[in-house]
């Protein structure tokens, strides 16, 4: 155990001097070097001490300046992608970047420009990405998409493909869990990708079966059960499209709601003819989502100008985000688990991290002040940068119970219009015998078993139930 | 020429003169009225099952939300991946 624990602060000192001595480095190169290069070497140095996040602004200095990038450059860029993500080249504007080819900056330019809706500008870019390279994961991934937009299917499949296919080889390449889990990230979301092109073809069959590959475990798999449930919507089980979204009210997934998941049951009841079932489904969608959209539209609007409210809200202890709006805490869990946030979060704590290691340094001159200056403000553009992503999320989220409240009006008229014509075909719902719930009403495969639901919900079991609902539509033809 | 004058005011004197005499005007005694030939025409008219036309009744079919692809899902994705 002693041994352990030396081995640990030797390795933390002989740590701390390397990033000692770079700095050291970095600092000499600042005074004496008068070359047009001066800004790489001085970055080089600091990315070598592990001072990432102060390396940027020497890094984009030089490339504001230069056209030409050397190999050592390149690897130091690659560096400063993998560990700042597309902070990297932050302060460069995208015709600046244009005149470079290598894969990091094409990663980051192409997915600048998707994220502006210039898609062919960004496939461009991004094609400069070799096949085999690792960034070529997420430029397939993203050509993919923008082939998927233009729907050109065959060719968003062939990308999806080779994208998952990639991702596997790295995930089994990769030592670091971390890395691991982002590779698996990226070869599910390839593979739902595949299974939503066949749903956009009609092929819902083929769709559910990539839904398949994808492991209970995993971070989509929550998400996929909506695209599960359309399929077999499609394929008119409405059964078991009632089962996949129900789940969502199980209490593992209670930080997971989608307002389209209440609308795609009512309209599965609909499809059943079990018009009441569907009206209780509309009304509690009101009931639920009206004054959750209320209360997040007022925290939105009094907060929308600060910089900070919404990161503070993340950093709350659960207690005191529930007395604000118990809302929120589910909300701020889901964002939680999105990649980009983490990544952020990420950055937000290493230059964190660097800033207090920089002020650790015992000779204080021009260039470590120079340093945390340009420090401080990367972090407050970081902090600012996740307060406006959790704000957003939460106006897409309004957005969103606003955009299916219009479906779901929709759907009551059409409820309102049925019921008012059974009154006048005098098919009193009272004169039916309504079965409900039983085992002859569910479609099973070979694969599917069969338990009661007894009012709990199992984990194992997740993701696999079905209603038992006789459709009242064939009653009403044989009347 | 003068005849005409003459004549004309000879015309218009006799004219006056027959406007003076007292006119009588004479009505009905009595006037009868047969009841028994009189008739209700038309009748109280409502429709009935063989007035009433059957028809379908018009159907407004309105938009239900379809799924008829993943635009917005797959955006948000790549925004939410850097």
């Amino acid at each position: 155990m002693k041994l352990l624990k030396t081995l640990i602060i030797l390795t933390t000192l002989s740590f701390s001097q390397s990033g000692q001595t770079s700095a050291k480095a970095a600092f000499e190169i600042y005074q004496k070097d008068k070359s047009s290069i001066k800004n790489k070497k001085i970055a080089h140095e600091l990315i070598d001490g592990q001072y990432y996040f102060s390396a940027i602004a020497f890094i984009n200095n030089y490339l504001r300046e230069h056209n030409e990038i050397d190999s050592d450059l390149e690897n130091d860029i690659e560096t400063l992608v993998i560990k700042t993500g597309t902070m990297a080249v932050l302060n460069l504007e995208e015709n600046r970047l244009e005149n470079f080819s290598i894969p990091s900056i094409s990663l980051v330019l192409g997915t600048r420009l998707f994220n502006k809706g210039l898609n062919e500008k960004a496939y461009a870019i991004l094609s400069k990405i070799p096949e085999g390279h690792k960034f070529s994961i997420e430029a397939n991934l993203i050509k993919g998409t923008i082939k998927n937009l233009e729907r050109k299917h065959i060719e968003a499949l062939n990308l999806y493909e080779a994208c998952a296919k990639k991702a596997d080889q790295q995930e089994n390449l990769s030592e670091g869990d971390k890395l691991k889990r982002y590779y698996s990230y990226l070869k599910e979301t390839c593979i739902i990708r595949q299974a939503r092109i066949k749903i956009e073809d009609k092929k819902y069959e083929e769709a559910l079966e990539f839904y398949e590959q994808i492991d209970k475990r995993s971070y989509k798999w929550p998400y996929i059960l909506m695209d599960k449930a359309w399929a077999n919507y499609y394929l008119k089980d409405y059964n078991r499209a009632l089962g996949l979204t129900v789940t969502y009210k199980s209490p593992l997934l209670e930080s997971y709601f989608f307002p389209e998941a209440e609308v795609l049951m009512a309209l599965s009841y609909y499809n059943l003819c079990l018009w009441d079932d569907s009206l209780k489904v509309v009304d509690h969608f009101y009931d639920y989502y009206q004054p959750k959209a209320d209360a997040l539209k007022e925290i939105l609007g009094q907060n929308k100008k600060s910089d900070t409210y919404f990161l503070d809200l993340y950093y709350a202890d659960p207690k005191a985000r529930e007395n604000l709006n118990p809302f929120i805490r589910n909300l701020i869990t889901q964002t939680k688990k999105q990649v980009k946030f983490n990544l952020d979060l990420a950055s937000l704590k290493a230059a964190k991290d660097e800033l207090a290691l920089i002020k650790k340094l015992k000779t204080k001159n021009e260039f470590t002040i120079h340093l945390e200056a340009n420090l401080e403000s990367t972090i407050s553009f970081i902090s600012a940068k996740i307060n406006f992503y959790i704000k957003k999320e939460i106006f897409a989220f309004i957005n969103e119970i606003h955009k299916h409240s219009y479906s779901m009006f929709n759907l009551k008229l059409e409820l309102l219009s049925k019921k008012r014509e059974e009154i006048y075909n005098t098919k009193s719902e009272q004169n039916r015998v309504r079965e409900r719930g039983s085992e002859q009403n569910v479609n099973r495969k070979n694969n599917q078993y069969f338990f009661d639901f007894n009012g709990s919900f199992w984990a194992d079991e997740l993701g696999d139930y079905s209603f038992g609902l006789k459709s009242q539509c064939s009653q009403k033809t044989e009347e | 020429m003068k005849l005409l004058f003459l004549s004309i005011f000879i015309f218009s004197f006799s004219l006056r003169s027959e406007d003076k005499k007292n006119t009588v005007y004479k009505y009905k005694d009595y006037e009868v009225i047969d009841l028994g030939s009189m008739e209700v025409k038309g009748q109280i008219i409502a429709p009935g099952d063989l007035t009433v036309n059957e028809r379908e009744r018009r159907v407004f079919k309105r938009s239900l939300l379809e799924k008829e692809n993943f635009d917005f899902e797959n955006k948000r994705e790549i925004e939410n991946l850097r």
